[in-house]
């Protein structure tokens, strides 16, 4: 199996496994084993980004104009304070 | 008050426990929005629309899933409904794909180079994916950030199971090319 047979099928097999032959092509391969390497490694940082940024203080604005707007709230309008955080 | 009393207590119109939800997942929900658009203005307009939804049908919410889960998906929905009507649709998303990356063999044959193992960081990586072309990013971030499975992302998408893997095994060597070329000009500033 050559390099390119190889990483035509990549997509397909990186997170469930190939073939014997595809298999053994990674095994003996160092360009394809680094780039299969390299891959898991990008999806295994992106696992653990975290949900970094905060929306500025409208967007809840808008919101409780909304709500109170279309009745689907039943007090009055609260000052903004979430409570407890 | 636990996150459970508040749903219980939203469903009934509560607006002090509409705010103790918004706090506990708008955090979550823009990020999702804005690493799928990009755009800090149309990430805020999808939050803002993704919990007025979750707010019309809170109503709906059983407990059969977790509540972030349904409100995940929900905000996924509302981010993919909005991408449809800029004129995105599914198909355009395949033309996403560079043309060089389906003809000839790949670049990589042949040449070794250094892993990117140990030398990402998180900021770059950020950077890199804010950076892919749209369809690219969006198959990226359900699949790699948020955790959908290709079976999934192909009903949400309207595709088929080997384009959302094809698309995102394009994404991924788009970021490893992005982190790479980071990193050597990184190196080069410092000589």
């Amino acid at each position: 199996m050559t390099c390119a047979e190889f990483q035509k099928v990549l997509p397909y097999i990186i997170e469930t496994g190939g073939s014997e032959e595809e298999e053994s092509h990674l095994a003996s391969c160092p360009v394809c084993s680094d780039l299969v390497q390299d891959l898991r490694y990008i999806a295994e940082q992106a696992k653990l980004l975290l949900p970094m940024r905060e929306p500025s203080p409208q967007v809840w604005d808008n919101i409780q104009d909304s709500l109170e707007r279309e009745g689907l709230v039943k007090t009055g309008r609260s000052k903004g304070k979430i409570l407890g955080l | 008050m636990s996150e459970a009393e508040a749903i219980d207590r939203a469903k009934g119109g509560d607006a002090e426990c509409f705010e103790l939800l918004y706090g506990l997942h708008k955090r979550r929900v823009y990020s999702l929005c804005l690493r799928m658009v990009g755009n800090t203005a149309e990430a805020e307009d999808l939050t803002q629309e993704a919990f007025l939804q979750l707010y019309r049908k809170i109503a709906t919410f059983r407990g059969e899933s977790a509540f972030s889960t349904w409100l995940h998906r929900l905000a996924v929905n509302v981010v993919l409904m909005h991408l449809r009507k800029k004129g995105l649709p599914e198909v355009s998303l395949e033309e996403a794909m560079e043309p060089q990356q389906e003809d000839g063999p790949k670049k990589d044959i042949g040449a070794r180079d250094n892993v990117l193992a140990g030398s990402i960081d998180r900021v770059n990586l950020e950077r890199a994916i804010e950076s892919l072309p749209p369809g690219y990013r969006i198959i990226f971030v359900l699949h790699d950030i948020e955790g959908y499975e290709h079976n999934e992302i192909a009903e949400m998408m309207g595709c088929s199971i080997g384009n959302s893997k094809s698309q995102l095994h394009k994404a991924r060597m788009k970021l490893r090319d992005l982190l790479k070329t980071s990193r050597a000009e990184k190196a080069a500033t410092r000589r």
